[in-house]
């Protein structure tokens, strides 16, 4: 049923918003294209040279690695899309404020509420489209944090070695050995609940997985012969990351970017939960949370339409991530691309 | 008082059309009893140095200059004077042995008349000295009434032989006498030759363009090049350690040096016309400016010490060449490098290593796998310094500088080709990476130069091809990528590591032949890293044999296969004996 559903609602927002992605994607291809073509007719300055030379890199890693993922990874991807829409036009696809009492407590789904209230009378559908923004913020927020500021950090200890790696490495090991939910939970408890506050512990929480692997990466990469001979011809560490090392560390970066933002919807759900969660926001895990404390909620039906609702919600998205994270893992890993996915 | 002495020696062909300049301000000296040898390939000017000594030059002919035979000049002496000098002082053995003899007339009839000339003898007296001589040269006298068609190449020769010593000369002139001649009779004459200098004490001057033939046989060597001395100085020590371009040129062609390594002419043809600076600069591998603008003036020069102390020649040496002869390229001495295991031992990989390379040679480092070659081959390139020691390179002192920066540098190639490029990059980019890095040229030229270094090792240019990334190629392909990357720098010195360890021995062949064929045009030098002793010989001029970090053993290459002095050397050569057959028939069919 909730695939047929999926289906429906893919088909029509995928139409619509994938093409327009797409072409946007292609647009920007494109342009870029264009402008490296320029780069090559008349020599603009470097640091522009620079920045296309990482952008269309990175654009044709996703793209091409997009090309090679399985079916479970396309659908992944079409359900996270599907979620960033609603959670980006949640005023359009919903018909009230979340926040709003708009009708009687506890209403079971209907033609008023698609998916029922809450005991406060608020729209459970609006709850879920306002909620996915949260989850998605945070998730993102810290994923792209701590993925990109992790990675540069690894990039440069691999890469420069000696006593920064050293560095590094001790923190990471320290990092890496703290319990970390008793910790997000001590840490939330006693800092003021706002999602700057979640994003920062987050972020301080898992910026040391990404940092670990990308300095392996750099550090194996250091070695091989096409970046010796790169630097016996004179090339500066800013022209080797940029040219060799930058391309191979990006899709790691990417794969770590999924399972930190798994991760960390994980953990602000939990938060929220706990009970931890700034009381105001609305977000899945706060529905869990409320629905949860409503007293004896399941010897009474509203657990269907109160609890479910985020709950599949939370699944779903972490479903998504999960598949896409696995095929880009498959892609990226050329041991795991040799067995082959589908 | 020399015995003939040749003083700014001038002579051009004159024709309707302009002059040829065939000698050129030759200036050279010939002892008593003394055996010089001129070499140099036709169109040298040897022969019409004969001529003009026997005073045979035809009409069309120009000459200034003087050739003083005892104090007499030779070229001004009018033509009954020089009958007088001929056969009896000078005698000349010809080239063409059948246009020589007249074909009507007996050999031994033939043979007789100088002395009867010359010599004022009576005709049966001349006939019982024509037994003698026949006898001497080792031509049985049944001969002496044979005509010449009914002679063999080698009689002939050996007729000829007889006649031009027939009136006891003081310098005997011998043109090409071996060129025609088959092996064994090459021998014969060139053992004739060495006795007869011995038993009738006559000073010779030996043409040819055999090399090995005249090491044999003459004891100074003159190495001529568009009518020029090029090079001059004691034939054993030229042939072990020649100083002109040329005269490295000519032994690397000749097969009888290098026993075991494929043979390569000097790239290019000699000039045509007047030139204005040195004749060979055309085909020069190190030329510089003041190559194409002055004369090059034979001057005595020292022949350096090389770096493992061995002193090539002792006795003088003169060379034409504005920068003193090959010049040496790298000099390292005194290399050591330790690597720190994970225990804090330290293990030496190279051992007070010294290693001398000139310009445009071949060299082979060969040893067991972990005898510290490749550590030296990353210490000379600068993919790490090296803890004590100095390297010079083109004279000037390396200290962690990168000389690949630049054209004229020093390029490595790395043995594993899975990692040698990059499988991420296009071949195109690949190829052009070191020109991006040091921002040579425009664009569209490094493009232009990626397409020509490719096709120069042997690889398709079409856009398809230079756009595939390296990943998709095989290895052998991918070795030879990154040679063309290491060619577009146009280096001075190539390092090539192991390049062919990891390929197929068809693939390693093709990429052997191909690298050798581009060394020899381009005249770079190369440091060949290899534990096949055989691909070694093939490719190389000298081998360094490396054990335990130290080099135990340089020298020539097929020295050092057929005698070679240290035991590790005579293990790696035992070694590798047996195997070598096939190999080696699998790299000439390859070729």
């Amino acid at each position: 049923m909730a695939e047929a559903v999926c289906g429906s609602f893919c088909q029509e927002k995928e139409a619509s918003f994938e093409a327009a992605q797409k072409s946007a994607r292609m647009a920007g291809l494109r342009a870029i294209k264009a402008d490296l073509n320029i780069v090559s007719k008349d020599i603009v300055s470097k640091n522009k040279e620079t920045l296309r030379d990482l952008l269309a890199a990175a654009l044709n890693s996703v793209c091409d690695s997009i090309g090679r993922f399985s079916l479970a990874g396309k659908m992944g991807i079409a359900g996270l899309l599907l979620i960033v829409f609603i959670a980006v036009f949640a005023p359009f696809v919903t018909f009230y404020d979340p926040s709003a009492i708009s009708g009687m407590s506890l209403d079971p789904p209907g033609p008023e509420h698609i998916l029922g209230t809450d005991e406060l009378g608020m729209d459970i559908w609006s709850q879920i489209c306002y909620g996915a923004r949260m989850s998605l913020v945070i998730g993102l927020a810290v994923a792209m944090i701590s993925g990109v500021g992790g990675g540069f950090l690894g990039l440069m200890a691999g890469y420069m070695g000696g006593n920064w790696d050293k560095m590094l490495l001790r923190t990471i090991d320290i990092t890496m050995a703290l319990p970390s939910f008793p910790l997000l939970i001590v840490i939330a408890a006693f800092l003021n609940p706002s999602i700057l506050n979640v994003i920062l512990v987050l972020v301080f929480l898992s910026w040391a997985k990404p940092a670990r692997v990308v300095r392996s990466q750099a550090l194996a990469m250091k070695k091989q012969q096409y970046i010796i001979s790169a630097r016996l011809h004179g090339a500066g560490p800013v022209y080797i990351i940029r040219r060799h090392i930058m391309p191979e560390a990006l899709p790691l970066i990417f794969v770590s970017i999924l399972n930190i933002s798994s991760y960390a919807i994980v953990a602000e759900s939990g938060l929220a939960f706990l009970g931890l969660g700034d009381p105001t926001s609305k977000s899945w895990g706060m529905m869990l949370h409320y629905a949860t404390s409503f007293r004896s909620i399941y010897f009474t039906p509203y657990w269907q339409w109160w609890l479910m609702p985020p709950l599949i919600a939370l699944i779903f998205l972490l479903l998504c991530l999960a598949f896409i994270g696995r095929d880009m893992e498959r892609i990226v890993d050329p041991r795991l691309r040799l067995r082959g996915g589908q | 008082m020399s015995l003939l002495e040749i003083r700014g020696l001038f002579i051009d062909y004159v024709s309707d059309t302009g002059a040829f300049r065939a000698v050129d301000d030759l200036s050279l000296t010939l002892e008593k009893g003394e055996i010089i040898g001129l070499a140099g390939e036709s169109g040298s000017g040897k022969t019409t140095l004969g001529m003009a000594i026997m005073g045979l030059l035809p009409d069309n002919v120009m000459s200034s200059g003087s050739i003083l035979f005892q104090g007499e000049d030779l070229l001004a002496m009018p033509d009954s004077e020089k009958d007088r000098i001929r056969w009896k002082h000078i005698a000349m053995v010809f080239q063409n042995s059948l246009e020589v003899l007249n074909p009507v007339i007996r050999v031994g009839d033939q043979v007789s008349e100088p002395m009867i000339e010359h010599l004022g003898i009576g005709k049966e007296q001349a006939r019982a000295r024509c037994v003698r001589l026949f006898e001497e040269v080792g031509l049985d006298p049944v001969w002496l009434d044979a005509y010449p068609h009914q002679l063999s190449g080698g009689m002939r020769q050996r007729a000829l032989l007889a006649m031009a010593l027939s009136c006891d000369p003081d310098i005997l002139i011998l043109d090409e006498v071996t060129s025609a001649l088959d092996a064994f009779t090459k021998k014969e004459i060139s053992d004739l030759l060495c006795r007869l200098q011995k038993t009738a004490d006559c000073s010779m001057i030996l043409i040819s363009h055999d090399i090995t033939f005249l090491s044999a046989v003459s004891s100074r060597l003159a190495v001529l090049y568009a009518g020029r001395i090029m090079e001059l100085g004691a034939t054993s020590e030229i042939i072990d350690y020649p100083m002109h371009p040329y005269t490295r040129g000519l032994i690397n062609s000749t097969p009888g040096i290098f026993l075991y390594r494929d043979m390569w002419g000097i790239p290019g043809e000699a000039p045509s016309g007047p030139v204005s600076g040195c004749p060979f600069f055309g085909r020069c591998t190190q030329r510089v400016d003041q190559c194409n603008r002055e004369h090059p003036q034979l001057m005595p020069i020292s022949v350096p010490v090389s770096a493992d102390g061995v002193k090539a020649g002792s006795s003088e040496r003169e060379v034409a060449c504005h920068l003193g002869g090959v010049v040496t390229l790298l000099q390292a001495s005194g290399l050591n490098y330790s690597y720190r295991l994970s225990d804090g031992r330290l293990l030496d990989a190279v051992k007070d290593v010294s290693l001398d390379l000139r310009e445009g040679e071949v060299i082979a480092v060969v040893g067991q796998t972990g005898s510290g070659k490749s550590t030296l081959a990353h210490m000379l390139a600068g993919v790490m310094g090296s803890d004590v020691g100095e390297i010079f390179f083109d004279g000037k002192k390396m200290n962690g500088d990168r000389y690949g920066s630049g054209y004229g540098g020093i390029q490595i190639v790395f043995q594993d080709p899975a990692s040698s490029t990059s499988s991420r990059l296009s071949v195109q980019d690949a190829v052009k990476e070191p020109l991006d890095i040091n921002r040579l040229q425009s664009l569209r030229e490094r493009i232009e130069l990626a397409a020509s270094a490719l096709s120069s090792v042997g690889l398709p240019t079409t856009d398809e091809f230079l756009r595939r990334p390296c990943g998709d190629l095989s290895g052998g392909q991918r070795q030879r990528v990154a040679i063309a990357r290491a060619l577009i720098m146009r280096p001075k010195l190539l390092i090539a590591d192991e390049i062919t360890a990891s390929l197929d021995v068809s693939s390693a062949a093709n990429i052997l032949r191909m690298l050798k064929g581009l060394q020899n045009s381009r005249g770079f030098a190369m440091i060949y890293i290899t534990h096949d002793l055989m691909i070694a010989l093939k490719t190389s001029d000298r081998i360094a044999v490396m054990d335990g970090g130290r080099i135990i053993e340089t020298g020539n290459s097929h020295h050092v296969m057929l005698y070679p002095r240290q035991e590790a050397t005579k293990k790696l050569v035992g070694a590798r004996i047996l195997r070598s057959s096939a190999e080696e028939i699998a790299i000439d069919r390859a070729g």
